[in-house]
């Protein structure tokens, strides 16, 4: 899979195609994210573990919206790139995307069910009909007193490091209200029950595109994604809303009545 | 006065409808239980997920918001998006454990001071079942 992946860089640098490509290299025995140009020798490329290079191509794209770069790009990407279209932060035109498939042990992983991107030359295998089973069964079945207990317990982890915002695809806003005195005092730790938490997954409804960053970031291991995932699932039941849909725009920001 | 136990209610009205509704009742001298403490805003749109958050945190035992009925909108469609903010936060507080009883969204009209009263009744009755916020015990001292 690596070296297909290799052949179509290649190719799409030395046509001129596209100018950079972001991707995974190996530093030392490590994975980074990098940018590789015409040229560089791409010996070193890696496919995995995943990372957020959706943020990358997006941050590129504002420093010079003519460069036209190419992008290694996994289902959960490419969401990213398409919610980040909708709200104007990247053009889609400008980005030529390597779509590579996800195996069933990662896609199990992080309970996604569309671990691939949309793009026709697909490198991998599609997984289709995965079975996924109901994750949050065992939640599902806790009273509601339980839930509170549960989540004080995690949320009494956070050290409010910020690390789920800050690896987040979705998190681009200028301003952002996790740092607002009026909500959040400085210096309280941990952040007092359950604002930054809540506040944070109520921004990401209808724009999670369920990378799992947020919780493999978090040094507390909080499970974040749960809250991520059930409000998906309630965006849809509510809203019919399916984030990385290319024409429709979330709910939230529309005057249609439901 | 008894010592029975009393909700705290975070009342956030719209000033074209629901404020006017409430003053209505007021000028009407109907009798309506006094546990909401009203704060005015110029459209129940104005009113976002952290203000909502904030008041649970800080130990509201219940939030209310009063807006237009739909199509009444002073700001034309204001209300509609009030609706579906106030639907998912829902869903979001009972994920957390808060019940969802909690947070309520009502029309009112600048002429129904009636069912203002007869609303704040039945929110006082609701959350005097449920009794005091979960998150009383663990609010810390804010602001």
């Amino acid at each position: 899979m690596e070296d297909e992946v290799r052949k179509r860089i290649a190719e799409m640098l030395d046509s001129g195609e596209v100018t950079a490509v972001i991707a995974l290299k190996d530093v030392l025995g490590m994975t980074t994210p990098c940018v590789f140009k015409k040229g560089d020798d791409l010996s070193s490329l890696r496919l995995s573990p995943h990372y957020p290079l959706a943020t990358l191509a997006m941050k590129m794209h504002k420093m010079d919206p003519e460069y036209k770069i190419a992008i290694l790009c996994r289902g959960c990407d490419e969401r990213a790139l398409l919610e980040m279209a909708k709200r104007n932060q990247i053009d889609m035109d400008k980005l030529s995307i390597i779509g590579i498939a996800c195996d069933e042990e990662t896609a199990k992983d992080c309970n996604c069910s569309v671990p691939y991107p949309s793009c026709e030359d697909l490198i991998g295998e599609k997984l289709e009909e995965l079975e996924l089973g109901d994750a949050f069964e065992d939640y599902k079945r806790m009273s509601t007193a339980e839930k509170l207990e549960f989540w004080k317990k995690q949320f009494e982890k956070c050290n409010k490091c910020y690390g789920c915002r800050n690896i987040c695809q979705m998190c681009f806003c200028k301003d952002c209200e996790l740092e607002n005195e009026l909500w959040l005092k400085k210096g309280r730790l941990p952040p007092d029950f359950p604002v930054y938490h809540l506040i944070r997954a109520f921004h990401l409804a209808g724009k999670c595109v369920g990378c799992g960053e947020c919780e493999s970031a978090c040094p507390a291991g909080i499970p974040l994604m749960t809250i991520n995932r059930l409000l998906r699932d309630d965006m849809k039941e509510l809203f019919d809303y399916v984030v990385g849909n290319t024409e429709e725009v979330n709910p939230l920001y529309t005057k249609e009545e439901f | 006065m008894s010592d029975e136990w009393e909700p705290k209610i975070v009342g956030f009205l719209c000033n074209w409808c629901c404020y006017a509704g409430a003053d209505m009742a007021g000028t009407s001298r109907m009798h309506y239980p006094a546990n909401i403490r009203v704060i005015r805003v110029m459209c129940s749109s104005r009113i976002n997920a952290e203000m909502i958050i904030k008041a649970f945190q800080t130990g509201a035992d219940a939030v209310f918001i009063g807006g237009c009925h739909p199509g009444d909108c002073h700001y034309v469609d204001g209300n509609y998006r009030t609706k579906k903010r106030i639907d998912l936060l829902k869903r979001l507080i009972e994920h957390i454990g808060i019940e969802p009883e909690r947070l309520r969204l009502e029309w009112i009209s600048a002429a129904e001071g009636e069912e203002f009263a007869k609303t704040m009744k039945e929110l006082r009755d609701d959350i005097k079942k449920l009794g005091p916020s979960p998150l009383r015990e663990i609010a810390r001292e804010a602001i």
